[in-house]
C-alpha cells in the first residue's frame, strides 16, 4: 500500500463491522481494566507528605489484597464517600491491637515503633486506643499538620479498595 | 398439548411481567431521589441572591422533612432532632454564611428495608465561598432514612457515615 495511502488509512479508516468490533473490543477493554484493576488516581492534599505528593497521579492496585489482608505499614486507599473519593493513609496497627501517640512517637501495645517515612517534626499526643476487630489503624505521613486537622484513625477492613502503584 | 407458539407467549408474558415489576421499582426509586434533587436546587446558593428568594428556598427546605427528624454528624452542636421549621432556621443560618453554595448528591443506592421506608446511601458534595472569602469544599458520604407520609418521601433522617474513628 502505498505511504500516502497508508497514512490515510491510519488517520481515517474504514467503518468496516471489523473495525467497529475491534473499536468495541478495545473499548470495553480498557473500561473493564481502569475500572476493576488499575484506576487513575489524582493525589489531592498532603497528608501522606513527603510519601505521596499533592495534585500527583497514580494507579490504584485494586488486586493488591484479593490472596493476602493488609500488613502494618502498608498503605492503602480506603473508600471514603461513594466509589471516587479516597483517603490515602498508612496502616499503623492491626486489630486488637492498642495504639497510642506520645510527644510524636507512634507506641502500639505500648512498645515503641519505627517510622522511617515519618520526615516532618511531630508533637501529636492521643491516649490509647482498642482496635476493633475487622478493622485496621490509618494515619498519614505528614505527622507536622496539627492532629485536630490530621484525618486519621481506625477503618473497616471492608474500606480498603487497594494499593498504590507506586 | 403445549406448543411453540404457547412457549412463546408464556416467555413474553414473564418477560412483560419483569419489565414492569422492575419499572415500577424503578419509579420508586425515581420519586425517593427526588427530595434530593430539590434539595439541591434549594440549598445552592449564587452570589447576589435577594431576600425574597432566600427565604423562599429557606422555607421550601423545611417541606422535604418529616416532623421527627434526626440529623447525625460529625459536630455534636448541629446534632440533634429537628422540626422542619427549624430544619429551616438551620438551613437560612447556614446560608446566611456564604456568598456562593453549591450542593450536589451522587452515587445513590436505594434500598427498601420496609413498606413506605426507603434508606439511601449516597454522597454528597458541598462546594463554596464564605462571606469570609473562604473556600469551601467537603465530600462525604450519607446515611439517609425517607418515610413516605401522604404519599411524599420525606427525610426522617440523616447521619454523616464516618469513615475513620479516632
Amino acid at each position: 500500500m502505498p505511504l500516502r495511502s497508508a497514512i490515510r488509512q491510519f488517520f481515517f479508516p474504514s467503518l468496516t463491522p471489523k473495525f467497529l468490533i475491534r473499536v468495541l473490543l478495545v473499548a470495553l477493554s480498557a473500561y473493564l481494566f481502569f475500572g476493576q484493576v488499575l484506576t487513575p488516581l489524582r493525589i489531592k492534599g498532603r497528608s501522606m507528605e513527603p510519601t505521596y505528593h499533592d495534585g500527583t497521579i497514580n494507579f490504584l492496585w485494586k488486586w493488591r489484597f484479593a490472596l493476602s489482608k493488609p500488613k502494618r505499614y502498608d498503605v492503602v486507599a480506603l473508600r471514603f464517600a461513594g466509589n471516587r473519593v479516597m483517603l490515602l493513609k498508612r496502616v499503623i496497627a492491626m486489630e486488637a491491637e492498642t495504639v497510642e501517640f506520645r510527644d510524636g512517637k507512634l507506641y502500639v501495645d505500648g512498645k515503641e515503633m519505627e517510622e522511617p517515612y515519618v520526615r516532618f517534626p511531630c508533637n501529636w499526643n492521643l491516649p490509647p486506643r482498642l482496635v476493633e476487630k475487622d478493622c485496621v489503624y490509618v494515619v498519614g505521613d505528614n505527622r507536622e499538620m496539627p492532629i485536630e486537622d490530621h484525618h486519621f484513625g481506625q477503618a473497616s477492613m471492608r474500606r480498603i479498595l487497594g494499593v498504590p502503584l507506586w | 398439548m403445549v406448543t411453540i407458539k404457547h412457549l412463546i407467549i408464556a416467555v413474553l408474558a414473564v418477560g412483560i411481567a419483569v419489565w414492569a415489576a422492575f419499572y415500577v421499582f424503578q419509579s420508586e426509586e425515581r420519586k425517593v431521589k427526588k427530595p434530593f434533587h430539590l434539595l439541591e436546587g434549594w440549598v445552592s446558593k449564587e452570589g447576589g441572591e435577594n431576600a425574597f428568594v432566600m427565604a423562599h428556598k429557606t422555607q421550601s427546605i423545611g417541606s422535604l422533612f418529616a416532623q421527627e427528624f434526626e440529623l447525625r454528624t460529625e459536630i455534636d452542636s448541629v446534632s440533634g432532632s429537628y422540626a422542619p421549621e427549624e430544619v429551616s432556621s438551620l438551613a437560612a443560618r447556614g446560608r446566611l454564611m456564604f456568598s456562593s453554595l453549591s450542593l450536589k448528591f451522587s452515587d445513590f443506592d436505594v434500598k427498601f428495608p420496609e413498606e413506605g421506608t426507603a434508606k439511601v446511601i449516597l454522597v454528597a458534595a458541598l462546594k463554596g465561598k464564605s462571606t469570609a472569602g473562604e473556600y469551601m469544599d467537603e465530600t462525604h458520604e450519607l446515611e439517609c432514612i425517607l418515610k413516605k407520609i401522604d404519599k411524599k418521601w420525606l427525610f426522617s433522617y440523616v447521619e454523616m457515615v464516618q469513615v475513620l474513628k479516632k
